[in-house]
């Protein structure tokens, strides 16, 4: 075989491929084929978006990689600060990061820094040619960072923490070759991330964490989980998005299940934690200079835990939570983020149960619900962590206590069911929701039924409402829920068995048949429109069938569709203020003003 | 013209919450037509449902509503805010519709608001299919040929007039649910029954199919002076049938002769002037036959758009700030080129490298029962998309695959293939036709995945013009995944050490 030339690398190279592939087809390592490149001098060079070929000069620091001659990005003697953006939209991964991606710019060419942004996404703020000093379209891969820093002098390090999971992935690659990470120290972000390191960080710290362990096969997986209790959250580790998780009930469904997650777990251990079932969630978003934290916003999610927070309602201020149990948050978020050495953001989830209050998992970095907070206080969260990275102090800043607001936001959150015929419409750990709407007001019930009307699926003040309730729901919290709904003046339609508690309890309700039961069924009500509101508490495994046709009918006839008591509550507010005709308008800034 | 003194403060609609079809690319457009107007010293209110964007960003506007974008808040914010126009084409679909609302609720008329950038006879003769067909019939253009019918007999008729196969689309319902193509009249007998059941009100548009057929998009820009520029042509890699937001394109069109560009420069010109956007960008997309040549124009966007977004990203040419500029009466020749500053908007950007665009889909999330739902069809799916540049075709399409994230990096050769390389060529003649065969039926549906089981067909043998009869894509863009694969497959002729 003839040995391989700089020559032939190059043409790979002319036609795309990566160092990766090389790798591959060479059988070695993207390291070596980086070795090779760099000792023979194969780099790429960077060509300028100038919108007429190079026919006029253009000084516009927009860019683009090619193998040939001639390098037309010139680096300039300033400090630079590189920035790298969120890639591809997906769920889980959305424009929540090209926010924070843009604000961290802005406040980084305040700062007097220049600022280089790389991303590939064509549809973000981030990779307008003005937001930034200096702009790569490249993809996010070690190799292509690492093909730009070659060319940058004078480049005091990277930024990866605002692009979200994108960036975070190929830090680590980036510092082993030589890359300064900015923000809190990689050192400390895997304390967070591993499970083993960050439950033994919480008990140091005595902070209580929902019991949990990790296993490797079937017998052990029982036993950890009739050790802890059923029911048991059960995910693959090293999985992002909530991808192939669940709740398991019992042992027969943990059967069923165990192989799917070890499948995406791979040879990585299959977590198992307790399930704090009906915990109530609460999301925080803070900023931590390495000395001091400022609690940027504690938001209730309507949901109880279980749902992922992606996925959920959120409430900032919170309404209902105790002050022991606040201040019990504050004091773990402010422990948590100095013992983890944070400098920027970090999101801290808790659950509480029982009065006792649970952190599930820490992220240092930007957080979806950063926008979502900075818009309501009108703190500029991602901003301020920007320049806490580039040396700031938090006491130099004058930020408002989010406590302190008269008003409240609610964020919603809006899903792609309409596309996808017969997948599941529950929400679960897994999160689905493509993008989130806001609603902000005086009162919590109008801000709930803004939030509604922004996602496309306003609620009526009038109408009929079908309802039917698991097992566990049949309590009087449901009872004074519907009692509620019968004094607004709505009809209400139950299943039989939903119907009877009701009756019992002494609401008046008409009881129709489920799907499978016979005709006219709740399906049919839906399509005549003489539904208006559709609550549906999940039952476990049983009646997919059910849930789904009605589901769907309800989205198809964009009918509001809520399945837990909780958010079913919250509607009720909703509708009584749409009926007092209270839903004001009122810009931010007039909002910020007070 | 200069710049309109009549007008103090504008309201821009955003685009509301992020929806597969209505991603970020409105927040892009948005916010450079803010700062655009602002900087104009115009006074512009803003109106989004969304947080997590940077037009609502307290500093970007000067009044900024997060509320629901609906007309009924449109109207409060209209009371309060009092402006004197209301700029709807930044916002997507939504903010179009919400316009044409406040207009049917005489909204506009009431608080004498005017719309800029697109007037409401031109929105609706857009986007209705009557007016747009009559409009397409006076300036001589043709559109697919559609009807609809209410009963069998008259789609039967329908049928004979125009050929199989035929697209079914069952009128009002959701997802186009009871919709599908027709081959022959067993089929459709089925299908049109069916799709008149599922219809409500009983009705279904039968249309000529265009499946397979060539698809371009042009992004041009109009101004009050009838100045007209084509600030890019783009064309999809997949036929008609995929979703251009479900598609892979490319910018600049690579297959289309200069003769065959001038027919669709002009076309658009005829369009855009017909339609009457007179102050703005429209994209404009057209169907070509890949045998005949014959040319249809299937829908024109009178607003800023996906497509436009990836045109300004891929050309520096800052669309949306530039429709902002034009809808408050500047003319192309009078707004400077950003990037040049020596050059007006008027002068056409020309490109000398490709830019593709590669869409990512989350299928994972919506595991169904339906064996379907990964199927890429007339609905659009991806949840996002990558763009990257290259000298060459085959530079920027394996940039894009690696930029996807979705772990693989390039076409194929990652070490992430289904099918070796190795494994495909050692298996035995036999072996590689069966499974070529398997391969090749695979791919003519439109999956996802179907770009790297490409690789594996040219692997197992498959021939440009057997992968073109299967998916339809230009054998030219076939050819250079060919040389891909062709070159791979030197490299193997080498030795690293």
């Amino acid at each position: 075989m003839e040995k391989i030339t700089p020559d032939i690398i190059r043409k790979a190279k002319r036609n795309g491929f990566s160092d990766i592939q090389l790798a591959h087809i060479f059988k070695t390592t993207e390291s070596e084929i980086r070795k090779f490149r760099f000792k023979n001098g194969i780099y790429p060079v960077y060509k300028t978006v100038d919108t007429c070929a190079a026919e006029f000069e253009a000084n516009t620091p927009y860019h683009y990689s090619v193998y040939e001659k001639y390098n037309e990005s010139v680096s300039s003697d300033r400090e630079k600060i590189i920035i790298l953006g969120g890639g591809p939209n997906r769920i889980g991964q959305g424009i929540e990061f090209d926010y924070c991606c843009v604000r961290c710019v802005k406040a980084l060419r305040e700062e007097g820094f220049e600022t280089i942004m790389i991303n590939c996404n064509p549809e973000t703020v981030s990779t307008d040619y003005d937001i930034t000093d200096k702009l790569y379209f490249e993809p996010l891969t070690t190799e292509d960072v690492l093909n730009i820093v070659k060319y940058e002098k004078n480049v005091k390090g990277i930024i990866v923490s605002f692009g979200g999971q994108t960036p975070l992935k190929i830090s680590k690659e980036l510092e082993k070759n030589g890359l300064k990470i900015l923000g809190t120290s990689s050192k400390d972000i895997d304390i967070a991330e591993d499970r083993k390191k960050f439950g033994k960080l919480l008990d140091n710290l005595e902070i209580p964490k929902p019991e949990y362990d990790t296993v490797k096969t079937l017998p052990q997986a029982l036993k950890t989980a009739n050790k802890i209790g059923y029911p048991v959250l059960v995910r693959p580790s090293y999985v992002l998005g909530g991808r192939a998780m669940q709740i398991v009930y019992n042992d027969d469904t943990l059967k069923s299940f165990f192989e799917e997650a070890s499948k995406f777990s791979g040879e990585h251990p299959v977590l198992i934690d307790k399930f704090l079932e009906e915990a109530r969630e609460i999301d925080v978003d803070a900023l931590c200079d390495g000395k001091s934290v400022y609690i940027a916003g504690i938001m209730q999610h309507i949901e109880e835990a279980g749902i992922h927070s992606g996925d959920s309602t959120s409430i900032l201020p919170p309404i209902s939570l105790s002050k022991k149990n606040l201040n019990e948050i504050k004091k773990y978020t402010k422990t948590i983020a100095l013992a983890l050495n944070v400098i920027g953001m970090i999101n801290i989830q808790f659950a509480i149960k029982d009065n006792v209050v649970y952190v599930i998992e820490a992220n240092p970095r930007a957080s979806r619900t950063v926008p979502f907070v900075s818009k309501t206080t009108g703190v500029p969260i991602a901003s301020v962590a920007a320049k806490i990275i580039a040396g700031r102090k938090l006491k130099e800043f004058e930020l408002k206590d989010f406590e302190s607001l008269d008003y409240i936001s609610i964020k919603e959150s809006v899903f792609p069911f309409q596309k996808f015929p017969r997948a599941k419409m529950f929400l679960g750990p897994e999160m689905r929701s493509t993008g989130e709407v806001m609603g902000i007001s005086k009162s919590f019930g109008a801000a709930m039924a803004k939030a509604q009307d922004a996602t496309g699926n306003p609620l009526r003040t009038s109408g009929n409402i079908f309802i039917s309730l698991n097992n566990n729901d049949k309590k009087p919290k449901a009872v004074n829920l519907l009692k509620r709904f019968e004094e607004l003046g709505f009809g209400i339609f139950a299943t039989h068995g939903t119907n009877k508690f009701l009756r019992e309890n002494k609401i008046k309700s008409e009881p129709v048949f489920k799907v499978n039961e016979g005709r006219p069924n709740i399906v049919d009500l839906i399509k005549n429109g003489e539904i208006h509101l559709v609550i549906n508490t999940p039952l476990g495994e049983e009646s997919r069938f059910d849930e789904y046709a009605i589901g769907w009918a309800a989205v198809q006839h964009k009918i509001p569709f809520i399945t837990t008591l909780s958010a079913a509550q919250s509607v009720v507010e909703g509708i009584a203020r749409i009926k007092s005709h209270d839903l004001s308008v009122k810009s931010l800034q007039e909002y910020y003003k007070n | 013209m200069p710049k309109r003194t009549d007008l103090k403060t504008i309201l821009i609609i955003g685009s509301g919450p992020i929806v597969i079809g209505q991603a970020c690319e409105f927040d892009y457009s948005g916010t450079q037509a803010v700062k655009a107007l602002k900087e104009e010293g115009y006074r512009v209110v803003l109106i989004n449902s969304n947080p997590a964007t940077i037009m609502t960003d307290p500093e970007i506007a000067d009044a900024t509503y997060i509320e629901p974008i609906t007309a009924e808040f449109i109207e409060k914010i209209i009371v309060k805010e009092k402006p004197d126009a209301i700029l709807p084409t930044m916002g997507g679909q939504t903010a179009l519709n919400a316009a044409i609302e406040l207009y049917e609720k005489g909204i506009l008329k009431k608080y004498g608001i005017e719309l800029i950038g697109a007037k409401v006879d031109s929105i609706k003769k857009a986007e209705s299919r009557d007016l747009f067909n009559i409009a397409m019939e006076k300036i001589g253009l043709e559109v697919a040929k559609g009807k609809f019918i209410r009963s069998f007999d008259e789609a039967k008729n329908f049928v004979k007039e125009v050929g199989f196969p035929v697209i079914i689309r069952p009128s009002f319902t959701l997802g186009g649910t009871g919709g599908g193509t027709a081959y022959n009249l067993e089929e459709f007998e089925n299908k049109v029954n069916r799709g008149l059941t599922s219809s409500p009100v009983g009705e279904v548009l039968i249309e000529e199919s265009l499946i397979g057929w060539k698809e371009f998009e042009l992004e041009v820009m109009r101004d009050v002076n009838d100045n007209f520029v084509v600030i890019c042509s783009i064309e999809n890699f997949d036929p008609m049938g995929v979703h251009t937001g479900d598609s892979i394109t490319v910018a600049p069109a690579q297959t289309l002769s200069d003769k065959q560009y001038q027919v669709l420069r002009d076309a658009a010109k005829k369009i855009i002037s017909e339609i009457g956007v007179e102050t703005g960008g429209s994209n404009i997309q057209f169907a070509i036959n890949p045998v005949t040549g014959r040319v249809i124009v299937i829908e024109m966007n009178p607003r800023v758009s996906r497509s436009s977004a990836l045109a300004s990203k891929a050309t520096g040419f800052p669309i949306a700030k530039i429709a902002a500029k034009l809808a408050i009466g500047y003319t192309l020749d009078e707004i400077p080129n950003d990037i040049t500053k020596t050059t007006p908007a008027s002068f056409e950007p020309v490109i000398d490298y490709i830019v593709v665009k590669i869409p990512r889909w989350d299928f994972d999330k919506f595991r169904s029962s339906n064996p379907e739902s990964d199927v890429l069809g007339i609905q659009m799916k991806s949840v996002g998309e990558v763009m990257s540049f290259g000298r060459n075709f085959r530079e920027a399409f394996q940039k894009a695959i690696r930029s996807l994230e979705i772990g693989r990096y390039g076409f194929g050769a990652d070490g992430k293939d289904i099918y070796d390389t190795e494994y495909l060529l050692g298996l035995s003649a036999v072996e590689k036709a069966e499974n070529k065969e398997k391969i090749l039926s695979k791919l003519k549906v439109p999956r996802s995945d179907n770009i790297f089981y490409i690789r594996y067909a040219f692997l197992t043998g498959a021939t440009v013009d057997e992968l073109y009869d299967a998916t339809k894509i230009d054998k030219w863009f076939l050819n250079q995944l060919k040389d891909i694969v062709l070159f791979e497959l030197d490299l193997y002729t080498y030795s690293f050490n």
